[in-house]
């Protein structure tokens, strides 16, 4: 799994789901907090993980890139 | 029906920039700054898209002191031929008016505050062994580039329309009049007025795998430029009838296994790291940094494969130097590495060879010293223009356009958009979302890398090319119209799709028609370079709805230039 959010961490500020390159999140308006909705198409930028003020986002390479 | 009633939004503007990125915010940074109404599309958010979303870690290309403009010119031409052979790849007056301009490019990046200086307060001029002549590269602190310069944008007023993807250019009576765009979070359907059209898309990377091989989910982990380059400006600029030049040519990449950063073989060359190449037995072995296939295969058959890219004996300074890099460019490496369990400084990095994978420096929209396309209005800078690549020549090449433009709109006169030919635009553009049980993007589009992979891939043949063609042909006729878009995310993936395709295509036809090899360029039926081809260039175009593919001789550096001893 590239992203993944920890939802105890994340206090919903979106930074993730406004910054991906790729829109690889979508926004719960109900709930007000980031899903990943398009996992399929992450670059593994680190770009969610690096700009999120909680490091509520954990970014690892799945075992294909090994 | 008028306007308003077709589109969901229509937005006027005098300059419409079509990408966010390191060319396209200086340039819509210098349009405003001349008091034009400049609108900014960005299919991602321009604080974090493009080429240096995740930072980057140099800057050039700069004059040596001492040093004329016609050796620069001569340099960068130079290096082209490394890759693509002997003889002239592109207009050498778009490159001279690139270092003409260069130094005040920086000094308005650094009035941007941009910083340009390294930590001791003075400019840190790389010195690899790239950089010996008459060339020089700056070493930078970009982690925050984007975000530093969206910022800026925003400052000037600039309406800035995010996750907006830009499908098509409307033209009328052969001039840039605006362009059709479509919304990928609402679905929106964007009609946007514009006196003159800068295109800032980058390259095109997805018409061919990444260079590390992906066998399962994830086919967007491009790591030199993120996935979101598809193409698209080049695609829409060639279907309004622009010329497209050089799409024959492919980049090669330098490939690791574990890549942690996108410069990781940038420091060798550039910084001078002495990084070494080891076989499986630990040997040292020299000249298969970037080689082919078969210089692989040969390894392989003595039994010392794999390779590695080592830079576990250097002295401590070296490693601190390459993880500053890693900070400036892609921070998430170290938490990776760490992930996997290896050491940056002790793990060997697995080579592998070359195989083409995007385009590069000389391919994209045919632009003149002007950087003007050959369609009226429209312009173009950074990578989506030929003869020009890298951030800093990217980011200086947006802010001559942005400072030039003003001369173009003054003249434009209003733009006439014709009703039909945006009915005819958004239909096109929607019909996957209408589509019942059709075939995803993603499906579409491995089928067109496979394709590229298999038909076109470094080893050429007239066969090989043509059964490309012929099944990239049947792909388009069966699947194109099957294409199905769940949501508006996915109508973007669509049209980036439809925008591989188009160019896929070109890519073959011009590959087909270079009968010869000459650098890069292998073609296993015509092993020897064909003289008649020297300097001639491939050139293609829509006209009256056809393909025109012609090979000529990219423009002379003008005589004027040429007597100057800058």
């Amino acid at each position: 799994m590239p992203a993944k959010i920890e939802y105890k961490k994340c206090i919903g500020c979106g930074r993730c789901y406004d910054l991906c390159p790729l829109d690889v999140f979508a926004w719960d308006e109900e709930k007000e907090i980031p899903v990943v909705a398009y996992e399929y198409e992450c670059w593994h930028c680190g770009i969610c993980w690096m700009e999120c003020p909680k490091r509520a986002i954990d970014i690892t390479y799945p075992a294909s890139f090994w | 029906m008028s306007l308003e009633q077709i589109a969901d939004r229509v937005v006027e503007t005098d300059v419409l920039v079509v990408g966010g990125g390191i060319a396209g915010c200086p340039a819509a940074i210098k349009a405003a700054e001349h008091g034009l109404e400049v609108t900014l599309a960005e299919k991602s958010k321009p604080e974090r898209s493009g080429m240096a979303s995740q930072g980057i870690d140099h800057c050039g290309e700069y004059p040596r002191e001492g040093v004329t403009l016609l050796d620069l010119v001569g340099g960068w031409e130079g290096w082209q031929r490394v890759y693509n052979g002997d003889g002239r790849w592109f207009d050498p007056n778009v490159i001279y008016t690139y270092y003409e301009n260069a130094l005040w490019a920086l000094e308005e990046l650094e009035k941007l505050g941009i910083p340009m200086k390294w930590d001791d307060g003075k400019y840190y001029w790389m010195t690899g062994p790239s950089y010996k002549e008459a060339r020089c590269m700056l070493r930078v602190h970009w982690q925050n580039v984007k975000p530093q310069m969206a910022a800026e944008v925003r400052k000037r007023g600039v309406n800035v329309l995010e996750r907006v993807m830009v499908t098509d250019i409307l033209t009328s009576n052969g001039q840039v009049v605006g362009a059709t765009a479509i919304d990928t979070r609402s679905g929106d359907f964007i009609v946007i007025k514009a006196k003159a059209i800068v295109m800032t898309t980058g390259i095109l990377a997805r018409c061919y795998d990444p260079e590390t091989p992906l066998f399962w989910k994830y086919k967007f982990r491009y790591h030199w430029c993120p996935a979101s380059v598809s193409g698209d400006g080049w695609a829409m600029a060639y279907r309004a009838g622009a010329e497209l030049v050089n799409m024959d040519i492919t980049g090669w990449g330098f490939r690791t296994r574990d890549d942690l950063t996108i410069s990781f073989g940038n420091l060798p060359l550039n910084e001078g790291i002495p990084a070494k190449v080891l076989n499986s037995a630990g040997e040292e072995i020299a000249g298969v940094r970037m080689s082919s296939a078969s210089k692989y295969a040969k390894i392989e058959q003595e039994g010392t494969y794999p390779i590695y890219s080592s830079i576990e004996d250097l002295p401590d300074d070296y490693h601190k130097r390459i993880e500053v890099a890693y900070v400036d460019e892609r921070i998430v490496s170290f938490k990776i590495a760490e992930d996997r369990g290896f050491n940056p400084r002790t793990h060997r990095y697995e080579l592998m060879p070359n195989k083409p994978h995007n385009f590069q420096v000389p391919d994209g929209i045919s632009v003149d010293e002007d950087f003007k396309a050959s369609l009226k209005g429209l312009y173009s800078a950074g990578e989506c223009a030929t003869a020009l690549g890298g951030c800093g020549v990217s980011s200086a090449t947006g802010l001559i356009v942005g400072d030039r433009i003003h001369n173009f709109v003054s003249e434009a006169g209003e733009p006439v958009i014709d009703e039909a030919q945006v009915e005819s635009q958004k239909q096109a553009a929607l019909a996957p979302l209408s589509v019942k049980d059709g075939t995803e993007p993603m499906e579409l589009e491995s089928a067109i890398r496979y394709i590229c992979h298999r038909y076109v891939g470094q080893l050429k043949s007239e066969g090989k090319l043509r059964e490309g063609l012929r099944r990239l042909g049947s792909l388009r006729r069966v699947f194109l119209p099957q294409l199905i878009a769940k949501n508006p995310h996915y109508l973007m993936r669509c049209l980036e799709v439809r925008n591989i395709m188009d160019l896929a295509e070109l890519h073959i036809q011009a590959c087909l028609e270079r009968k010869e090899t000459r650098g890069n360029h292998i073609r296993l039926d015509y092993p020897d370079q064909d003289p008649s081809r020297d300097s001639m260039i491939t050139y293609q175009r829509m006209e009256d709805g056809k393909p025109v593919l012609e090979i000529r001789k990219p423009p002379e550096l003008k005589p004027e230039y040429a007597k100057e001893e800058k």
